[in-house]
């Protein structure tokens, strides 16, 4: 392949920024400057869709209405454990209004064991929901009831109630790249334990390491299972006409989705075409395509209708995905300089019947230490399966490390920032702590639990890192129109991180006309398939083929307009809305008149992401490079009622080249809020004696309101890697990560004792504070 | 207090022997998941007082859909509703307005809030029969892409979307509220907007855009 | 929800003489074809139709029935409240706000501003428990007849810490927390031009006495109003109510705080916990420390300790003792 060299910004404004030469394709464009030379990019253009927002125009997938749609409902079972003796329909589909009925089966035509309360056994179509949810409660099921196991200590006892008698294949959890699981079969409900991920397995020898350290820190930290609860239910509507499948869907990954569907009906993939203009959150949930859409399809199929399938709040609470609990035993050595000398991790934890309840890989990477090594077990209960929820494991793997990390530096007299300091070899997080500690005004933090009264203040703080993750399978198509169009088309959907918007000013920087005059398409299978929105890939993945299509269009169409104004192409340059050329004053034309002088009707592009600039390639995508954060916390505590009340969050972050500061700053207050959530307020409450989730709803469910939200602080640190023709990366997970953790470190510093278990509710403070 | 004391006292007048005794409460609700749905028998007989069915049944609408008249932000619409419809449903499946978002369905989330007579309610614990003399405000009403309510613009100016789904819910309340309170502090906005869920964590941008909408209005 | 039909209640005798039961009646039981109930505000009965828990045949709407929607007050008398004025009418009226202080506080902080805009007075006090287990379909509860109550054993972080052994719900009522300190008496219509009135410890009855309800009101009562006695401006009183957040919740632990001050002296005082029992109860004890005595720190914390002396908390839920000590004393100093 044909190559050239660029020259690219390299490292943090006002830090350490410099140059770095790489030798890249000949096909990629030249390299941007620094964000503040940009016209379109890395400034806070108005997101997109806001408009359709703001005036109730945007269509989710729940409002979508087809004629002769009908409405289907799952019926699930109301019992955690059982084996299936019949199910009787007859009635149901007498029903009148009731179009179509299904019944799942597995492979060998039984019913399936129902193995957590609220499974889905089936579905019923019909004339309208209210007759859809009629029907289900005429039909009658034959159970046979089984003991069955919820708590994640209780099913490890080697006499609790089996979940899985089967292997269980390697679960892909969306959000998360790692390799946790190899699907071998489960000792009792424990399946496990998983040493390594892509970073390696364990290193050096942890009882020498111990031996060497000067201080130890050892505890057990748990954290509860949370509901990712995003405000749009998952759900489709499918419309499936003979050889076209049409499916809208609330998704954070159309392609996937299309995949999974077009593998599960064996058809091909051209058949299916998944939509999802407007996604109502995810945030690592809706990944797949579920059970729920092949639902909707076999009934769309079987009905010859248009079938509308979201569920309902509780279905979406027990079915459709959490956050897994842990256990987590941590020991952590250090020597008297700080130095660590040794890391062991030991993590059990519940998705449910589903797989994936790891700790991630904080404690491996975060800080140097020559001595690591983790054991992470997943234990099966009867409960509905997890999902990847930002940064999959690592926000629970963090709430311990960081609060041990914090502990030793108390054990060695050092403040917890300046500690990190001399554990911590990342340049990113070294100018976050530096910038976030003097937002913050880390300087009047105390001594732990010195307030005098009753209620006590207290600051925190806390890191976290996130690799660069890139889905090398992302295109992107870029095409103008003659007479005057602009647009970028790829599968990538928009769930409310901004895609849409960043993809409009990449291709408008590279055109030289504003951000508003770029169409963009997206979140359509009919277009070039683009990445999932998930582990803060999106960004980073579709980002640059978009600006490397519209480089190749632009290419064209200078090439055109060379040719006519007999110039040399390299002296064409396309900026400020009109194309000129730099050595003769008489060659100018707007952008706009280029286009209507077109030779051909439009000229398209496509282009896929390559490897990253300077080969960083890895088998499943790429990641190098640390997406630090640092994150502060001030709290108060009322140590007679035990309510915590976070008072201010500084988060201080990195994501590569910002595109659009607005959104950035918005996706790091929504991965505070939800940190802050997890951190005193939310988690499922799955009642033993029955099995059921009793708190599946928004009233018992715990969320923060305006109320509970703090003043959140923002710095966003610009970070060049030279990596892309973009240099962008997503900021989704890294967002989420330090915050739980910090807010303990801060509880911590206003009582002077630790909470080693989530959410920090007011029993919890009480209670360590000797007061019940 | 007995209340079994009080009702046979009350009732002996009409009917002496419809005390509550011998009432099977077991109705077809589970007991720990013990009984199969739909294969317990209905109750007959369990209601003390002998209603008077025909005279009822002449002034009650429904229990099928019957035509009702619903005046949506400043339009009048007949339309076939059951009366078990929410106007939560009437309005995104009858009409279409699919603006106004059902979230928790249960009044706990305020993302269907539309105003009835100027005031916000919860359109999913509120029947369309219910309304039909009132005004009902939508999202959709308060002003449109070409003319944009200021709580609107601001929200696009402040960056206070991100999923939207909350969006609607968020400005049918904050702009009552302004209405109401002119000049308001970040508590008081804050208070305003607390039954208000968002999951996305736009809350610092929804307040910012309300502060900065109240200058505006 | 279930199908049902509709029907405007022109009157408080056209109602009652429709209805044939309460919604607590029917409560865990099959549809019915000649079940009818009443509806005024409906936020409590359309979540439990929702949650396919109560399934009238029919349903009175009762909201638009003429006069009970008035707030009368004289200085002599104090205010008759109408059943159907809503909660955000009563939040809003100023002499509430100014005289009645822990009635304000308790009103402004139920729901939410969308929800105190349909809700009504009426509805708030013959609202059911928000127990997650009763509150489930999945769950045949006490409640519902069977004899269980799941919270004993199972989860009970937010239920009672006293009278909790039969039935562990707390009533989710906040406004009845006040009313009760202030002495209001709620005024019932029967069958028959019938009418009574009881105080708010009559109405209210425990578990023990009805495991259906957590209120006397017969299948053919209808809640018209309520009214609170005069007060006189020595009277002083605060409400404070915790719950896991600030933003709209139920009580974790509520109190609502009324004294009559002379001289700096308390010379009569009713406490009332909410979200501590099953309905809410006089803290006669933590009365009696304040009565004769000057308001201090050391004063208001006895009495924060008397309110739950003999509290019997289950597994999960001792924090709220603390709690209700915590504001208790609080709503005590903030009072005067």
């Amino acid at each position: 392949m044909e190559k050239k060299k660029l020259i690219l910004p390299h490292g943090i404004p006002g830090h350490n920024l410099g140059e770095i030469e790489r030798e890249v394709p000949a096909s990629e464009p030249p390299a941007w400057p620094v964000n503040d030379k940009l016209k379109e990019v890395g400034k806070s253009v108005k997101r997109y869709d806001a408009l359709a927002k703001v005036t109730g125009q945007a269509k989710y997938t729940a409002d979508i209405q087809l004629p002769g749609m009908l409405y289907a409902k799952f019926f699930r079972s109301d019992t955690p454990h059982a084996n299936i003796r019949s199910i009787d329909i007859s009635k149901a589909e007498d029903y009148p209004g009731v179009y179509g009925i299904h019944l799942m089966k597995t492979d060998d035509g039984n019913y399936p064991v129902v193995k957590y309360a609220g499974q889905p056994l089936g579905g019923v179509a019909a004339s309208s929901l209210a007759i859809a949810e009629e029907a289900i409660k005429l039909i009658e099921v034959d159970y046979e009831y089984l003991d069955f196991v919820v708590d994640v200590e209780e099913a490890q006892h080697p006499e609790a109630p089996i979940v899985h008698k089967e292997k269980i294949a390697s679960q892909t959890d969306g959000g998360d790249v790692g390799v946790t699981h190899d699907g071998t079969q489960a000792n009792g409900n424990v399946v496990g334990p998983s040493t390594g991920s892509f970073f390696g397995g364990p290193r050096g020898d942890l009882e020498q390491g111990f031996k060497e350290a000067d201080v130890i820190v050892e505890h057990v930290y748990r954290t509860q299972v949370h509901t990712h609860l995003p405000l749009e239910t998952h759900g489709v509507v499918v419309d499936w006409k003979p050889g076209n499948m049409v499916v809208y869907a609330s998704s954070q990954n159309t392609a996937a989705m299309r995949d999974e569907l077009a593998d599960y009906f064996d058809i091909s993939k051209g058949e299916v075409r998944v939509i999802s203009e407007y996604t109502g959150g995810g945030f690592g949930a809706k990944h797949s395509a579920g059970v729920y859409g092949p639902m909707a399809a076999t009934l769309s199929k079987k009905t010859g209708r248009p079938v509308w399938l979201m569920l309902d709040r509780k279905e979406e609470h027990i079915s459709m995905g959490n956050r897994p609990n842990s256990i987590q035993y941590l020991k952590i050595g250090a020597k008297k300089d700080g130095k660590l000398t040794a890391i062991q991790q030991r993590s059990h934890g519940t998705a449910g019947v589903g797989l994936g309840a790891g700790v991630g890989r904080i404690a491996q990477v975060l800080y140097e230490c020559p001595n690591f090594a983790t054991e992470q077990y997943d234990v099966y209960t009867h409960a509905g399966p997890g999902a990847a929820w930002r940064a999959p494991g690592n926000v629970q793997g963090a709430y311990g490390v960081e609060q041990a990390i914090d502990e030793i530096a108390d054990k060695l007299g050092i403040n917890p920032l300046a500690y990190r300091d001399v554990i911590d070899k990342s340049d990113i997080r070294k100018v976050e702590r530096q910038r976030g500690a003097e937002k913050f005004g880390w300087s009047r933090r105390k001594a732990p639990g010195s307030d005098s009264g009753p209620v006590k203040k207290g600051m925190g703080m806390a890191q976290s890192t996130w690799p660069r993750f890139v889905t090398l399978d992302s295109t992107a198509e870029v095409r103008i129109m003659r007479g005057g169009a602009v647009e970028i088309r790829s599968s990538v959907q928009d769930i409310g991180t901004g895609t849409k918007t960043v993809l409009g000013q990449v291709v408008a920087e590279e055109f030289g006309i504003p951000t508003e005059d770029v169409s963009v398409l997206i979140g359509d299978t009919y277009f070039p398939t683009g990445p999932g929105s998930g582990g803060s890939v999106a960004t980073g993945s579709i980002t640059p083929p978009a600006r490397n299509a519209a480089y190749k269009v632009k290419m064209e169409l200078l090439e055109q307009i060379a040719a006519k104004w007999e110039s040399d192409l390299s002296n064409l340059v396309m900026e400020e809305g009109k194309i000129v050329d730099k050595t003769d004053d008489s060659k100018s034309v707007s952008f706009k008149d280029a286009l209507k002088g077109m030779r051909t009707s439009q000229i398209i592009a496509t282009a896929s992401r390559s490897d990253d600039y300077g080969g960083f390639q890895q088998p499943w995508g790429l990641a190098h490079g640390d997406l630090g954060s640092v994150q502060f916390a001030e709290v108060t505590v009322d140590t007679e009622t035990g309510f915590v009340k976070v008072d201010k969050i500084v988060a201080a972050h990195s994501c590569g080249r910002p595109l659009n500061p607005a959104q950035v700053e918005s996706q790091i207050n929504g991965g505070v809020i939800q940190g802050l959530a997890y951190a005193l307020y939310e988690y499922r409450v799955m009642d033993k004696q029955t099995g059921f989730m009793i708190n599946a709803n928004v009233d018992q469910y715990k969320l923060p309101y305006a109320m509970e939200i703090p003043e959140i602080e923002s710095i966003i640190i610009e970070d060049y890697s030279g990596t892309s023709s973009t240099d962008a990366y997503g900021i989704g997970e890294p967002a989420n990560i330090a915050t739980a953790v910090a807010i303990a470190n801060a509880v911590y510093n206003a009582i002077g004792v630790r909470i080693y278990e989530i959410p920090i509710t007011p029993d919890k403070i009480l209670k360590a504070l000797n007061k019940i | 207090m007995n209340r079994d004391n009080l009702k046979s006292k009350n009732e002996s007048e009409s009917s002496p022997e419809k005390t509550r005794k011998g009432i099977s409460r077991r109705g077809f609700l589970k007991g720990a998941g013990m009984t199969t749905v739909g294969t317990v028998a209905l109750q007959s007989g369990v209601l003390g007082n002998t209603l008077d069915e025909q005279s009822l049944d002449e002034k009650a609408i429904g229990p099928d859909a019957e035509l009702i008249k619903l005046k949506v932000n400043g339009e009048s619409h007949s339309l076939a509703v059951e009366p078990r419809m929410t106007l939560a449903s009437a309005l995104r499946d009858k009409l279409q307005l699919t603006g106004t978002k059902v979230v928790c369905d249960r009044g706990a989330c305020s993302a269907c809030t539309v105003w009835i007579d100027g005031k916000p309610v919860n359109s999913c614990l509120t029947l369309a029969v219910e309304v039909q003399e009132k005004e009902i405000t939508t999202i959709e009403g308060i002003g449109t892409p070409e003319k944009l309510h200021p709580v609107q613009e601001a929200f696009i100016e402040h960056d206070a979307t991100q999923c939207g789904f909350c969006t609607p819910g968020m400005i049918m309340t904050a702009s009552h509220f302004l209405q109401n309170h002119p000049n308001p502090d970040l508590e008081e906005v804050k208070t305003a907007l607390r039954g208000n869920l968002c999951r996305c964590g736009t809350h610092p941008n929804v307040f910012k855009a309300t502060l900065s909408a109240s200058k505006k209005m | 929800m279930n199908k049902f039909s509709w029907y405007e209640a022109k009157s408080v005798e056209d109602a009652l003489s429709k209805v044939n039961a309460t919604a607590s009646d029917i409560l865990g039981k099959a549809p019915n074809s000649s079940s009818v109930i009443f509806k005024a505000g409906g936020i409590d009965l359309l979540d439990l139709m929702k949650e396919g828990l109560v399934n009238p045949s029919t349903i009175v709407s009762i909201k638009n029935i003429p006069g009970l929607d008035k707030i009368e007050y004289s200085e002599q008398d104090g205010f008759k409240i109408g059943a159907n004025v809503t909660l955000e009418e009563l939040e809003n009226n100023a002499v509430v706000k100014e005289k009645y202080l822990a009635l304000h506080q308790a009103v402004a902080h139920a729901g939410t501003a969308q929800l105190r805009n349909s809700a009504t007075l009426g509805g708030n006090l013959a609202q059911r428990t928000r127990c997650w287990y009763f509150r489930s379909i999945d769950h045949q509860c006490y409640r519902k007849g069977s004899g269980t109550c799941y919270a004993q054993e199972g989860e009970n972080e937010f239920h009672a810490i006293m009278n909790n052994k039969t039935c562990a719900s707390v009533h989710s009522s906040s406004v009845s927390t006040a009313l009760m300190a202030f002495n209001a008496t709620v005024e019932i219509a029967g069958p028959n031009g019938k009418t009574r009135s009881v105080t708010m410890e009559e109405f209210f009855v425990d578990p023990e006495t009805d495991s259906r309800t957590e209120n006397i009101l017969a299948s053919n009562e209808l809640i018209t109003g309520i009214a609170i006695p005069a007060v006189n401006e020595n009277v002083k009183s605060f409400y404070i109510k915790q719950g896991a957040r600030e933003s709209h919740d139920w009580a974790i632990a509520d109190v609502a705080v009324v004294m009559e001050m002379s001289g700096g002296k308390c010379n009569n005082a009713e406490i009332v916990l909410g979200a501590a029992a099953p309905v809410p109860v006089k803290a006669e004890d933590a009365a009696k420390k304040l009565r004769g005595k000057s308001i201090n720190e050391s004063v208001a914390s006895s009495a924060g300790k008397a309110s739950v002396k003999g509290a019997t908390p289950l597994a999960n839920n001792a924090y709220k003792v603390p709690i209700f000590r915590s504001i208790v004393k609080r709503a005590i100093l903030n009072a005067v």
